[in-house]
Parts: structure tokens; sequence; C-alpha cells
């Protein structure tokens, strides 16, 4: 049964991932002003949402990190692989909005990019979090997991300033769709069912990619574990 | 011309997701040779 379970939850979240892209680009009404290349933000806007839901993961899972790391040390290791998954499928999701998000740009706006506050906040938040998968791969040892811990809690510091960007500062960027003004939010029903839709399969999806993240990394730790106890041995 | 922006945007975003489950299948079966080499 539990050999059947991974099958399972992987082939429920594929065809929610079908059914989302489905409302994206068949339910979902075409969009009067943009035409089709409105769907773009059925992707967009559910992976840079959900790409702070996995920074603000590795933020919390790294200060849990920081207080267990000298009394519970096999605690602080499961708080590490949490931070070092959510900051991977983070940067992964913030990659998405990077790319999708000039692809929307250059047909509506005419152009790719600008240095608006939104999108060099954005890049600035994905920048930090490439620096931190850097460090941690080409440094080793417990110094190097309390550095990517400090840098990862400065980076998710980021989130809340990428939020309030498009609030705070006159954007190139769209105003925000929800939690902006009195008559921000989507109005057509179909067009909101198949938001709805995509970011429920994103964020399942997502969490399934974490979920296996942080086995691979468990794994990695016990194996560099063991490599470091033989080695002691030989000693 | 908004249909070709689109597909781009759906191609990219795959490419990265299925990029990403790719780099890490080759993990795991990394971690299983090392695993199998050591017994």
């Amino acid at each position: 049964m539990k050999k059947l379970l991974f099958p399972l939850i992987a082939l429920g979240v594929i065809a929610l991932m079908g059914w989302g892209y489905y409302q994206a680009m068949y339910a979902a009404p075409t969009e009067a002003t943009m035409g089709d290349v409105q769907r773009i933000f059925y992707y967009h806007v559910p992976n840079a949402m959900l790409s702070f839901l996995f920074f603000a993961i590795s933020f919390v899972a790294s200060c849990l990190y920081l207080a267990w790391r000298r009394n519970q040390p096999s605690l602080a290791q499961a708080a590490d692989a949490w931070a070092l998954a959510g900051a991977e499928v983070g940067v992964v999701y913030c990659s998405v909005v990077l790319i999708t998000g000039p692809l929307w740009g250059r047909p509506v706006w005419g152009i790719w990019w600008t240095w608006d506050a939104r999108l060099t906040t954005t890049l600035v938040l994905w920048l930090i979090y490439v620096s931190y998968l850097l460090l941690r791969h080409f440094a080793a040892g417990a110094q190097m997991q309390t550095l990517a811990a400090v840098l990862a809690i400065f980076g998710a510091l980021d989130v809340p300033i990428v939020y309030m960007a498009n609030r705070w500062w006159r954007t190139q960027h769209p105003a925000p769709v929800f939690g902006g003004s009195e008559d921000s939010g989507i109005k057509d029903p179909h067009m909101l069912a198949a938001f709805g839709w995509n970011v429920l399969a994103w964020a399942v999806w997502g969490l399934l990619l974490l979920a296996i993240r942080i086995v691979v990394e468990r794994r990695q730790q016990s194996i560099s574990g063991g490599e470091a106890r033989a080695a002691l041995a030989a000693d | 011309m908004g249909h070709q922006f689109l597909i781009a945007a759906f191609c990219a975003t795959w490419a990265i997701q299925l990029g990403y489950v790719v780099w890490m299948i080759a993990k795991w079966r990394g971690q299983k040779a090392k695993l199998g080499s050591r017994s």
C-alpha cells in the first residue's frame, strides 16, 4: 500500500495540472483587450504567489536551524533540509515568473523589461536565493549551513518588499489583482475559477516537489554522515 | 501574435519545472548508486 501511495499522489497531481491547463487555455474566456496572451496570467501569478510560500518555508526552517543547531542537531539537520528544499523550489517558481513576465510584457507593453520597483525587487529576490544555492553547492561543513540560514533569512526580507512594491510605488507592472484598491479582483467568474484551479494545481505540484526534495536531501545527509564516520574510523 | 507568446510561456514554464524534476531524479539515482557500491 505504501509503495502505491506515491504513484497515486503523483497521478492525482498530474490530473489536477491537466485540469488547470484546460481551465487556463479553454474554459476561461479570452480577455477583450489583450487577447490570448492574457492567459499567461494563469501561470505567472500562481507561480509568483507560490514562490513567496516556498521562500517563507525556507525562512521558517532557517530560523529553526539556527535555533536548534547547538541543542538539537538532528532536528536542526531536518530543518536545514526543509530550508534548502524551500529555497530550491522557490527559485524554480521565481524563474518561471521572471520568464513568463517578459513574455507577457513584450506584446502588451511593447518592451521585454523595465527597471520598475516590482520587477527589480523580484529579480533581486531571485538573485539572493540563487546565491544561497551557489553557497550551498560550493561550500561545505556546519559553518556553510549557518551562513546559508542567515542568507535565507535576509532573502526572505525581500518578499514583503516585492509584495508591496506596486502598492508603495507607481510601477509599470499592473496594479495588484487581489488586496489592492476597492475595485481590484477578478470580476468574471470563469476567469476567477481558472485562476483558483491553477493556484491549487501549482500549489499541489510545488508541495510534491518540496516533499521529494526533502527526502533526497535527508538521504544525502545520511550518506555524508556515513562518509564522515568512515573517515574518522579510518584515522 | 499573442498566441506565439502564450505558447512560448507555456513551453518555458514546463521546461523549467520538468528540468528540475529530471535533476532531482538524477540526484536520487546517483545516491542509489553510491549506496549500492558501499554495501
